[in-house]
């Protein structure tokens, strides 16, 4: 269950990060929209990790505890960014809109798109549970909520994803969340 | 650790999933937790120690006067910088005409001008008073010294 970690060990925190930063990366990833963003959280959430070391206990996945620690820091990040923009959007008041590049817009990844239209709750859950592979109970411990909640919150974002993904994925979807199994997600 | 054999959501929605965010990958970044610790704190040290330093002057002041107004510590440092010129002990000589002059800044002056102050008062006026008195008339200290004997 630890991996072979030690607390305290620096030359197990750097096995840890070199396995762990790009997988942590990818998750704020979706949380954040902007690279830089994804990337300073990480690397604090990897300082604050590195601080926190020797109290690390090994009865739960490194990873899992420092995904815990970034997921935190990116939430605290996109709601003081979300605050920022609000005020940016009241002074932009009356002013034009900036346009969408449209080759960007095409290239865009739909997908990644409706995950990171989601709330950050709901898009970690299902990140941690179909992208880095964690059961209920781990992505609960990770978190820091029940299993329970963490059931729920799968099923909402099966939900609003596939009211956000476009009619070629929809198709799809409808197999991959089918409303009337939501508790398939508790069971696990 | 991962496990997805039993995907609830289906194969299709975990491999896009997976391409997708693979496809993200992390530039190389110098680990932040490598450099030093101590560098982030002592990054404000000096403004703490100015404040700091700043906090102990004002409540010095603060003792001193008495007063928490700015105003008042200045005047109050001015009249310390100015008192030393008129200290009492010289005045000893000159009785008569070095009294006046430091009684005003006596109940002004700072802390240090107290401790003087007792023993140059104190001294010249109450010991010459008994001093003469035995020497010159000693039949007067016995009818003076029967009296309380009685």
């Amino acid at each position: 269950m630890g991996e072979g970690y030690q607390p305290g060990s620096r030359d197990d925190f750097d096995r840890l990060y070199r396995t762990a930063y790009p997988r942590v990366y990818r998750t704020l990833s979706v949380i954040l929209r902007d690279p830089d963003e994804a990337e300073d959280c990480a690397q604090d959430a990897f300082v604050q990790a590195f601080q926190a070391w020797k109290r690390w206990r090994p009865d739960a996945p490194a990873e899992a505890w420092v995904h815990r620690i970034a997921v935190n820091r990116a939430i605290s990040y996109r709601r003081r960014a979300k605050l920022r923009s609000v005020g940016e959007i009241l002074r932009r008041l009356g002013r034009p809109a900036a346009s969408v590049d449209p080759a960007e817009a095409a290239t865009r990844p739909d997908l990644l798109t409706a995950l990171r239209n989601l709330p950050p709750k709901l898009a970690v859950a299902i990140v941690l549970r179909h992208y880095h592979g964690y059961n209920n109970r781990e992505i609960a411990a990770a978190i820091g909520v029940s299993e329970r909640t963490i059931g729920t919150r799968l099923r909402q974002a099966g939900e609003r994803l596939r009211a956000e993904l476009d009619a070629a994925f929809s198709l799809e979807a409808r197999a991959a969340f089918p409303s009337d199994k939501s508790e398939s997600y508790a069971e696990d | 650790m991962p496990k997805t054999e039993d995907n609830p959501l289906g194969p299709h929605f975990t491999y896009r999933l997976r391409a997708a965010l693979d496809a993200i990958q992390p530039r190389f970044s110098q680990p932040r937790y490598l450099q030093p610790l101590g560098a982030r704190p002592w990054r404000f040290a000096p403004a703490a120690l100015a404040i700091g330093i700043a906090g102990m002057l004002g409540l010095t002041a603060y003792a001193a006067t008495g007063s928490a107004n700015p105003a008042v510590w200045t005047e109050r440092a001015k009249t310390v910088i100015e008192a030393p010129p008129s200290p009492t002990p010289e005045s000893k000589p000159t009785p008569p005409q070095a009294a006046p002059p430091p009684a005003p800044p006596a109940r002004q002056a700072p802390t240090a001008a107290p401790s003087e102050r007792p023993e140059s008062s104190s001294s010249p006026e109450p010991r010459e008073s008994p001093e003469p008195s035995p020497s010159p008339e000693p039949s007067g200290d016995h009818s003076g010294s029967g009296g309380p004997g009685d």
